[in-house]
């Protein structure tokens, strides 16, 4: 559902993102982590056209996410880290924009906007400005955004940064709900226990490179079969490599 | 719905929303409202009168008429040409909602077009604003009945879309060509060619000609030269013919140079929307590169610590940390070409101005002359500092808990804003009252009095900008620009203004003595420390206090907003 061949992105002579080849199949939930800085968001805005790759190439569900760009991105949902709202407009303006960007109208639109609010518990402050929102509550929101057209790739970049347990949980429980039901959802994070709480398989990106992937259990024995948890099988894996702090992606 | 008309709904719904039920209490818009009134006005009434005594001028009234509206529509055009540019850079490549725009399965031209549109809205609805009572002043003046309006109607909206699609397509072939990272530098290219563009259409107007008759070879040829555009091939000319054509009954081919206009705002807007769509993306990617971490400049700590080195290490951390703040952000420092294209077109008003062809002495004159000088120079200062001293605690942004929650008062954070902004402001101050008195030729007691009272001026004025900026303070500014604009500016503006006239009113008469005591023949205009002197006392007593009080008002709101 989803392939990276060969991704490369660089930032001046700086690699972020250094031939990353990846295949994410239907239905899954595939874990991104890796340090800060590692090249999880400049991986993640290339997936979505945000940015340009230097080389290599995106598709999603088949479709090129540079030359096909509309068709790949029409089946897409994003939740990016630092999410963007428009303040001056209401909580559900800003969903009937979104939908109609993604060319869902009418009643159909209005349905799954009341539905969704009410599933993010959002539904009461519908109709205030964004900028009356707390943060949790505009995350909320922008995951709205991110299903409002019902994407069968749901690209998520650090999904839980500022939530309060509950809405932490209701995020876990949607994205498990949606992988149940067909969507292919590629998650990045640097929360550990998040991606072994609810990820089938996991990649770990070091200095823009894919330096392990797998399930849990072939991570461990990856990492030698000694380690209890996905945590020190993360730090063991990327320890070999640290060589100080990588400069790409410092924005993200 | 069409993806453009789409894209604009959050632009007019924003409008809405904060029209509706957002930004502020109604006495305030209808502070503002009238404060629009007022300009509009004022506009209407001084573009009148002028015309009116242009009229009185026999053969000549409708060629002067003509040649100023010819530079004002070439200043518009400039204007235009800058405010574009600037503005597109926002709206194509640093604007927050372009992310969620770029993820979203969307037409680059409906993207485009749109894009286009809101840029010409935000750079044009002020020029927009002040052209309206200019050609209402015209069409009162030299009639023209409802054709005059309907082809400014016509010409109008063609008008303002040229320049937005030049300015567009130049930003784009900046940040595809200039290499990454360059943001800073693309900015800086964008402030020295709007300076290049302003400095040459105003030199290409040449308006000192229409105070010098003598100039042309016979009045025959200053009557042609009078009716002739400068510079035919800008849409400004294109425009003043159409419109020329109805006010002053001139046979002139208004089809033509509306179908010319007409032609190329169709023409450049297609044209740019290819361009960009072939390099658009490329330089997106390229402008979202200059996120990456800068060198440090290890001469500029070196300076910034010599120059600080007297001030508590609170007051000068803060300091220091405002300098290299401003010196990044580009927001800031670019509007620095701006400044610096005022201050030129300033000083060569002084140097053209035609004082010799006065009937009253030159030494009166001059002395006259260069203490009007002191209220516009103020009037420049205040237009500054509401640039720069009125968003000197907002810019502290999301980021004042620091400050808030570190061991500094308040009190210190405010006097050092207003130390830093000061310094320049003299700078300023007394570089436009100097050079330009030294073009004035004014008596060195001319010079003096002007230096001292301006920079006794500027003080009062950076207090009120910071302390008014402390009153007002918007933490939660989406882009910078966006600080001066507010009503707490619009507030610092006029009490700025209201002081400035105050200080001119105190010193009007001994100046006013003075001017006429030189009218006498054989009289010595020197003059006495007791004429001046209570003046000057008023003067310092007055820019105390106001100093004082704007600080203390700043510094009680900042002290509140711990409530």
């Amino acid at each position: 559902m989803i392939q990276l061949i060969n991704l490369t992105k660089h930032y001046g002579k700086v690699a972020a993102v250094d031939g990353l080849d990846l295949d994410v199949p239907k239905g899954q939930i595939f874990g991104f982590l890796g340090p800060n800085g590692a090249g999880k968001t400049t991986t993640i805005r290339v997936m979505m056209g945000i940015l340009k790759a230097t080389a290599g190439q995106v598709l999603l569900d088949g479709q090129d996410v540079v030359a096909a760009a509309q068709q790949a991105k029409a089946i897409a949902g994003f939740i990016p880290d630092r999410p963007f709202i428009y303040e001056k407009l209401s909580g559900s303006e800003f969903l009937e924009f979104v939908g109609k960007l993604h060319r869902v109208d009418g009643e159909r639109l209005g349905r799954r906007i009341a539905e969704l609010l009410e599933y993010l518990e959002l539904t009461y402050w519908k109709d205030e400005l964004v900028e009356s929102y707390s943060h949790g509550m505009k995350q909320r929101l922008v995951v709205c955004a991110a299903l409002i057209h019902k994407p069968r790739i749901l690209i998520v970049d650090e999904p839980m940064v500022g939530m309060d347990p509950k809405g932490a949980r209701t995020i876990k429980d949607l994205f498990r709900a949606l992988a149940a039901n067909g969507t292919t959802v590629f998650l990045s994070t640097h929360s550990i226990s998040v991606a072994e709480e609810i990820c089938h398989r996991i990649g770990i990106i070091q200095k823009g490179r894919l330096i392990a992937c797998g399930t849990m259990s072939e991570l461990h024995q990856r990492a030698a079969g000694r380690h209890g948890n996905l945590e020190s099988v993360f730090l063991e894996l990327t320890r070999e490599q640290e060589r100080g702090p990588h400069p790409a992606e410092r924005a993200g | 719905m069409s993806s453009v008309a789409l894209l604009l709904t959050p632009l007019w719904l924003s409008w809405k929303n904060d029209f509706v039920r957002g930004g502020g209490s109604w006495s305030r818009r209808l502070v503002l409202i009238a404060l629009a009134v007022g300009f509009w006005l004022g506009t209407y009434l001084v573009i009148r009168r002028v015309l009116r005594y242009f009229e009185t001028v026999y053969d000549l009234g409708p060629g002067l008429a003509y040649q100023l509206l010819l530079i004002i529509l070439l200043t518009f055009l400039a204007m235009l040409l800058f405010s574009n540019l600037v503005a597109s850079l926002s709206t194509f490549f640093l604007a927050r909602d372009l992310e969620l725009l770029h993820a979203a399965p969307l037409s680059p031209d409906g993207f485009f077009y749109a894009r286009l549109i809101t840029t010409t809205i935000n750079s044009s609805w002020m020029v927009l604003f002040f052209s309206l009572p200019i050609f209402a002043a015209y069409g009162t003046v030299f009639g023209g009945g409802f054709a005059l309006y309907l082809w400014i109607a016509l010409i109008l909206p063609l008008f303002l879309v040229i320049p937005a699609a030049v300015s567009i397509l130049l930003t784009h072939l900046l940040v595809y060509c200039l290499p990454a990272k360059r943001i800073r530098d693309i900015l800086f290219f964008i402030g020295l060619f709007a300076f290049i563009v302003m400095y040459f259409l105003f030199r290409m107007s040449q308006p000192e000609r229409l105070v010098q008759p003598e100039s042309f070879g016979n009045f025959m040829q200053f009557l042609r030269a009078m009716e002739t555009p400068s510079s035919p091939f800008l849409p400004s000319s294109w425009s003043a013919e159409i419109l020329a054509g109805t006010l002053f009954d001139r046979d002139t081919e208004q089809g033509f140079f509306f179908a010319l206009l007409a032609s190329y705002a169709l023409f450049l807007p297609l044209a740019t929307s290819w361009a960009c769509g072939a390099v658009y993306f490329d330089g997106w990617s390229k402008a979202q590169e200059s996120r990456q971490g800068r060198r440090k400049l290890l001469w500029l700590d070196r300076v910034l610590g010599r120059i600080t080195w007297f001030f508590p290490a609170p007051t000068r951390a803060i300091i220091v940390k405002d300098i290299k703040t401003f010196l990044r952000d580009t927001t800031q420092w670019s509007q620095l070409f701006l400044l610096l294209a005022l201050i030129v077109v300033y000083l060569y008003n002084f140097k053209v101005l035609p004082l010799d062809r006065s009937p009253m002495p030159a030494g009166t004159i001059r002395t006259v002359v260069s203490f009007a000088n002191l209220a516009l120079a103020g009037f420049v200062l205040s237009a500054v500092a509401v640039r720069f001293a009125f968003p000197a605690i907002s810019l502290e942004g999301k980021a004042f808990w620091i400050l808030q929650s570190s061991p500094v008062s308040l009190r210190a954070l405010l006097w050092s804003k207003f130390g830093l902004i000061s310094a320049p402001l003299l700078a300023l101050g007394a570089l436009l009252v100097f050079l330009s008195n030294l073009m004035l030729q004014v008596p060195p007691w001319m010079m003096a009095l002007s230096l001292i009272t301006v920079c006794l001026m500027t003080f009062g004025i950076a207090a009120i900008g910071v302390g008014f900026g402390a009153l007002y303070p918007n933490f939660n500014f989406d882009n910078a620009a966006e600080i001066p604009t507010s009503f707490g500016g619009a507030v610092s503006m006029i009490v700025s203004i209201v002081f400035i006239a105050v200080v001119v009113m105190v010193e009007a008469w001994p100046i006013y003595q003075l001017a006429i005591a030189s009218l006498r023949p054989g009289r010595v205009i020197a003059p006495t420390l007791w004429l001046i002197a209570p003046s000057m006392a008023i003067v310092v007593a007055l820019t105390a206090a106001v100093v004082a009080l704007s600080l203390r008002a700043g510094l009680r709101r900042l002290e509140q907003l711990r409530d």
